[in-house]
């Protein structure tokens, strides 16, 4: 195999029998996953299966009590791994899109590039502003979030982790805190990301979004993936029957 | 037309005061935001060395009536160090004051949500970039109101550092009521002046609590 190869069939994130608990909880219970470049992977299952926890296992917001994990060539559950570089290659957005409230729609995309990455000012206005031109908000820049809807501070969320060039994207339940009209702008946005080539890994209950752009779904449930495929496969053929029972 | 001569005459004398009094207040309300803040953050995100420092502080210096602390810089700390009386009086104040501001920052940085310092992190911010660039300057503009209130407070606290002999307002009312043997002037003077600042200060504040008003 030349390098170049060896590049491309390396996966962008490696999980590697992950186990966490909380106290006497047990929430994952040896979870193994790969992502390849440009693979959307959409993980449903029911609530309280530890969706949420694997993906924050991802960029160390949460650590796994056992397990490794790789973010493309580096170990990130090595020792002595700096969390916070760690964090600048992983983006995720979250459910209660969590904007920063006291700054406008630009500033929340600026921040990270000023004060994480040291961009000097001009250019991160610059790039903050293609951010937002990317999820349709440029002409809401200068609005605090309070005066966005939920539609547009998730998309400034996005938006906000893009500006950092993330290598993977982290979704946990982005629509699932919208009113049902307010789903179709940021699935849509996330379809472009994954059309652009982003490496993405989606929690979502939103089965349509599943089918169209996922490379691949994975069930999981109590703390296990149960089933793995093609959206096809999941949907029309599955082999655990809970995945019937969950759609 | 006496009446009025005498006002203006009291007036003049007490009023030289008011800087005194000013400069009293001004000192004490930063020296309390520095340590109220320190103490806060400490409390909230600080480890349990650091945590336990800052809840020391608070609990015991808020158990001691403030005129106490005044006559321990005057008296004890100010024969260590050189220290006028100004300066006693000021930074005592301040001590005391950090410890009501400590809790004031203490509440606000609490109530700034939990998702504000998970976003921070998720985008590669340090601990320490997150509270200095996300959750404090959430936090202070919440704590506004409760700070505008604990400013009025450090304001009419300043009248104790007369005790050390500091010439503010209060002061010079008694040196006007001690040569005129006329208490009325002495303390309607130092009532309007002390209103008028309270005034003045509460609009200030309001002004600043309307533009900085975090809109959840
Ligand atoms: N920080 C935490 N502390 C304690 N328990 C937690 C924590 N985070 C998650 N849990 C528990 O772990 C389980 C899985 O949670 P989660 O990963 O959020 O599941 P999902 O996203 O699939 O709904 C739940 O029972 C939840 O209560
Ligand atoms: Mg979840």
């Amino acid at each position: 195999m030349t390098n170049s190869e060896a590049a491309k069939t390396q996966p962008i994130v490696r999980l590697e029998d992950i186990y966490k608990a909380f106290g006497v909880t047990e929430v994952l219970k040896g979870v193994s996953l790969s992502l390849m470049p440009q693979e959307v992977v959409v993980l449903v299952g029911p609530s309280g299966t530890g969706k949420s926890t694997l993906l924050r296992c991802v960029n160390l917001l949460s650590r796994p009590d056992k397990g490794r994990i790789w973010l493309e060539e580096l170990e990130i559950t090595a020792p002595g791994v700096n969390e916070d570089k760690v964090r600048q290659r992983v983006g995720m957005v979250f459910q209660e899109f969590n904007l920063f409230t006291h700054l406008t729609a630009l500033e929340n995309v600026m921040i990270g590039m000023t004060k994480v990455l040291k961009m000097d000012k001009r250019a991160a206005h610059a790039k903050a502003l293609e951010e937002l031109e990317r999820v349709g908000l440029a002409n809401r820049a200068d609005h605090y979030p309070a005066q966005l809807s939920g539609g547009q501070k998730q998309r400034v969320a996005i938006a906000r982790a893009l500006g950092m060039d993330p290598h993977v994207m982290l979704f946990d339940e982005p629509t699932s805190a919208l009113d049902p009209e307010l789903t179709g702008e940021v699935l849509a946005v996330m379809q472009k990301l994954a059309f652009e080539g982003m490496t993405m890994m989606v929690v979502s209950h939103e089965m349509g979004f599943a089918r169209e752009v996922a490379d691949r779904v994975v069930f999981m449930e109590g703390g296990y993936i149960v089933e793995a495929g093609p959206p096809e496969q999941m949907f029309d053929h599955p082999q655990v029957d809970r995945t019937r029972v969950s759609q | 037309m006496e009446f009025v001569q005498k006002f203006i005459t009291t007036f003049q004398f007490i009023v030289e005061g008011l800087w005194v009094t000013i400069g009293v207040t001004v000192v004490a309300l930063a020296v309390g935001f520095v340590l109220g803040i320190l103490a806060g953050v400490a409390r909230v995100y600080g480890n349990k060395f650091l945590a336990g420092i800052g809840t020391t502080y608070s609990v015991v210096v808020r158990a001691v009536p403030v005129i106490v602390i005044i006559f321990i810089l005057f008296f004890v700390i100010s024969s260590l160090v050189d220290l006028t009386a100004f300066w006693a009086g000021s930074l005592a104040l301040g001590f005391a004051s950090g410890a009501y501001q400590t809790e004031i920052f203490r509440g606000a940085l609490r109530s700034v949500s939990g998702g504000q310092m998970t976003a921070a992190s998720a985008i590669g911010m340090s601990r320490w970039q997150a509270i200095r660039h996300i959750i404090l300057p959430q936090a202070l503009r919440l704590a506004l109101p409760a700070w505008g209130n604990e400013a009025t407070l450090v304001l009419k606290d300043s009248t104790l550092v007369f005790a050390v002999g500091v010439p503010e307002v209060l002061r010079r009312a008694e040196y006007v009521k001690a040569r005129t043997f006329d208490p009325f002037f002495a303390y309607s003077v130092a009532l309007l002046l002390y209103l008028a600042l309270t005034l003045v200060t509460t609009q200030v504040l309001r002004q600043a609590e309307n533009r900085y008003r975090l809109r959840l």
